[in-house]
């Protein structure tokens, strides 16, 4: 145990002297995590997660154009309303054609008088036997910016399309209302003895019948909704752990280039031993990190206009997600650094395969973003398993027993490292 | 002269009486034509300062690596003050020192630093490795420099720090692979006279050196090794008279040949 404590003190002491490859362990995933979070917060906001701004100019300016924007009021779409008597249709188009808005929509000039005369007329036509004309509809135009992705393009179609049908419902169940009250009114039905009451229809056809329960059988009394800084500070700062494989490889590789290591194997101390007196010193700066990415989350975040990260759901959880995931990637530091014959090396293995790692492990791209192919793989990945206990802690609000698996193939992970680096270091000799 | 090694006289049961008793080394590296040790038998007795020579590629660096346990070989066996590596390896590596022909220190740590270091992997502590360090910066005359970085040092500086670090765990038996290379006479002059020192104290000395002038001056015996083998042995000015030869340099190229040792 002394001399672990001996090879972790030199370790830190290294470490401390070595002040430039102390900044960039420390800076690089800082940086990261505040671009990426930067970026992916305009992503959400291009994917639909957040709200889309919407231009509506209403032409027409009836009852139809308040209609509508009391639909939208409800739903993930911000209408950014134009004045019709400064602009025209035509203005619409192009700025949505010159990407400064996704989306516009036009209600034409009498579009509301059209509208309600479409739906008298369609009471009057259910007399007779033929559908009615499809020159009844009232048509409002739509702009969409070609670079949309797909998935919010049907988000934001699909919300329109569902105030258009509200609208249309409730502009037929009123003329329906009326005609019924019409109709017992010349057929002399006092009001009591009519079966129902023709002016609660509006009412009654509004009473949902069926409504939709998301994740019934969750624990959570509040379901969080997805957050990139959630996702981020997490995943960038497990990023940045692994990438502390690489000063970990160049310190053996260091050792072995030198006299070091065929002094440190010829006294009376094992390899293993030397392998945990790094792998302790490289979890401090591993714990180091993330919690300065926590602190960036938490009080940079808000200052730059994005939501704080918060950690208060199960924190010593969080902090052993951290912990198993700092070894895996020393683990990992430690075989680079015996597997290779170069710092050179090292460094382009390292940082190609943690990339590639992170890549596939959903660090960059959401798993259930990647074609299937890739989800499949994504399972190989340390990052993977890391990222997936912190998602579960983080965003599903899940308890220690829902991560165990997580980490203990963190814990596997690390142990084969370790293994095969004390086999290599055994033929190195 | 007795360049048929093999027909050493086996020391006692255990070797008890010597320092360093290697019996029918051999080692063959994979994809290598020949063993780099080819049946090396080789004894050094307890308080010999022993001189191993040969040229580039004979074999001397994969003896001492397994004279001091880095790897076994092949076959035969090699006994450490009467003990075996299979058996006793940490016993060994307790009082083995061993001084890399590659400086084995850290750059970034201080002179102090690096003996704390060795010392503590040594298993030694308190006051005992204060008084260690002491002597190890006093032995390679660095008290001065004792909290400035391995890195602001001359090269003579490094190798005499890289003997102290060596002797940090007071073995019985050092080694000691080209200590000498690329440092000055003065640093030289003063490696050599410590060593004698710690020799005359009762410390084995096995030392590999490319200056035949070192060895002449300082070793009670040599061994020259080529090919994996042992070729001659004694002491030198026995071997120098034995062979009619003016010094070591002319003997050592008369037995090893003027061919060029590129590989």
């Amino acid at each position: 145990m002394l001399k672990i404590i001996t090879a972790t003190a030199k370790e830190l002491l290294l470490l401390l002297r070595d002040r430039t490859g102390l900044l960039v362990l420390f800076l690089m995933p800082a940086i990261l995590v505040v671009i990426i979070t930067l970026v992916q917060e305009n992503v959400m906001e291009l994917t639909g997660q957040k709200k889309t701004q919407v231009l509506l100019l209403d032409l027409d300016q009836g009852d139809l154009g308040r209609s509508l924007q009391t639909q939208l009021k409800t739903g993930n779409l911000e209408l950014v309303v134009w004045d019709e008597k400064q602009k025209d249709m035509a203005a619409i188009q192009a700025a949505v054609a010159g990407g400064d808005y996704q989306v516009g929509i036009v209600i034409p000039k009498d579009a509301s008088s059209r509208f309600k005369d479409a739906a008298s007329r369609l009471f009057q036509q259910g007399k007779g036997t033929e559908n009615p004309p499809d020159s009844m509809t009232t048509p409002l135009h739509l702009f969409i910016d070609p670079g949309i992705m797909a998935g919010l393009r049907s988000g934001v179609t699909a919300q329109l399309q569902m105030a258009l049908t509200v609208m249309s419902q409730e502009a037929k169940i009123t003329i329906l209302s009326k005609t019924l009250q019409e109709a017992m009114t010349s057929l002399h039905v006092p009001p009591e003895a009519a079966p129902l009451d023709s002016s609660r229809l509006p009412a009654l056809f509004g009473q949902p019948l069926l409504t939709l329960t998301e994740n019934p059988n969750s624990t959570q009394t509040t379901i969080t909704s997805y957050k990139p800084v959630q996702q981020n500070v997490p995943a960038w700062a497990l990023f940045g752990m692994f990438f502390t494989a690489i000063p970990i490889a160049g310190s053996i590789l260091q050792e072995r280039n030198s006299g070091i290591w065929v002094r440190l194997m010829a006294l009376p101390v094992s390899p293993l031993v030397l392998f945990a007196g790094k792998a302790v010193a490289y979890m401090g700066v591993c714990l180091c990190q993330f919690l300065l990415i926590t602190l960036i989350g938490a009080f940079l975040f808000p200052l730059l206009g994005l939501p704080a990260f918060t950690i208060a759901m199960n924190l010593p959880a969080v902090l052993l997600t951290v912990l198993f995931s700092s070894l895996a990637a020393c683990g990992y530091g430690i075989f680079l650094g015996l597997i290779c014959n170069s710092y050179e090396q090292a460094s382009t293995v390292g940082a190609t395969s943690v990339v590639a790692a992170a890549a596939i492990g959903g660090v960059m791209v959401p798993v259930y973003a990647m074609p299937h192919i890739m989800q499949r793989l994504s399972i190989i990945s340390p990052l993977n398993w890391g990222l997936t206990a912190f998602q579960d802690l983080l965003l599903r609000g899940y308890s220690l027993s829902a991560i165990l698996n997580d980490l203990g193939r963190l814990l596997l992970f690390f142990a084969v490292c370790a293994l095969f680096s004390w086999k290599l270091a055994k033929r190195q000799q | 002269m007795n360049p048929d090694n093999s027909s050493l006289p086996e020391p006692g049961p255990d070797c008890a009486d010597y320092a360093i008793c290697a019996r029918s080394l051999v080692k063959r590296y994979k994809n290598a034509a020949d063993p780099a040790l080819n049946n090396l038998s080789l004894d050094v007795r307890q308080g010999e300062f022993f001189g191993l020579l040969g040229p580039n590629g004979a074999g001397k660096t994969t003896a001492i690596s397994i004279l001091t346990g880095l790897f076994p070989p092949d076959s035969g066996t090699a006994r450490i003050m009467g003990m075996i590596f299979r058996e006793s390896e940490h016993e060994i590596k307790q009082i083995l020192g061993l001084v890399p022909q590659n400086i084995g220190l850290y750059d970034k740590l201080t002179a102090r630093e690096n003996l704390t270091f060795f010392g503590k992997l040594c298993g030694i502590s308190g006051k005992k490795l204060t008084e260690r360090i002491e002597q190890g910066l006093e032995f390679a005359r660095l008290t001065d420099h004792a909290r400035q970085p391995v890195a602001t040092f001359s090269t003579g500086m490094k190798r005499r720090l890289n003997l102290a670090v060596g002797l940090i765990n007071d073995p019985q038996v050092l080694v000691l692979d080209e200590p000498c290379v690329g440092i000055d006479a003065q640093s030289r002059n003063l490696i050599h006279e410590q060593l004698t020192a710690i020799n005359q104290r009762g410390t084995t000395i096995l030392y590999t050196t490319h200056y035949m002038e070192e060895a002449q001056e300082l070793c009670t015996r040599i061994g020259i090794i080529d090919n994996g083998r042992l070729v001659e042995e004694g002491p030198p000015a026995a071997l120098l008279q034995q062979s009619g030869m003016y010094n070591l340099e002319e003997l050592f190229l008369h037995l090893t040949g003027k061919e060029l040792r590129d590989s």
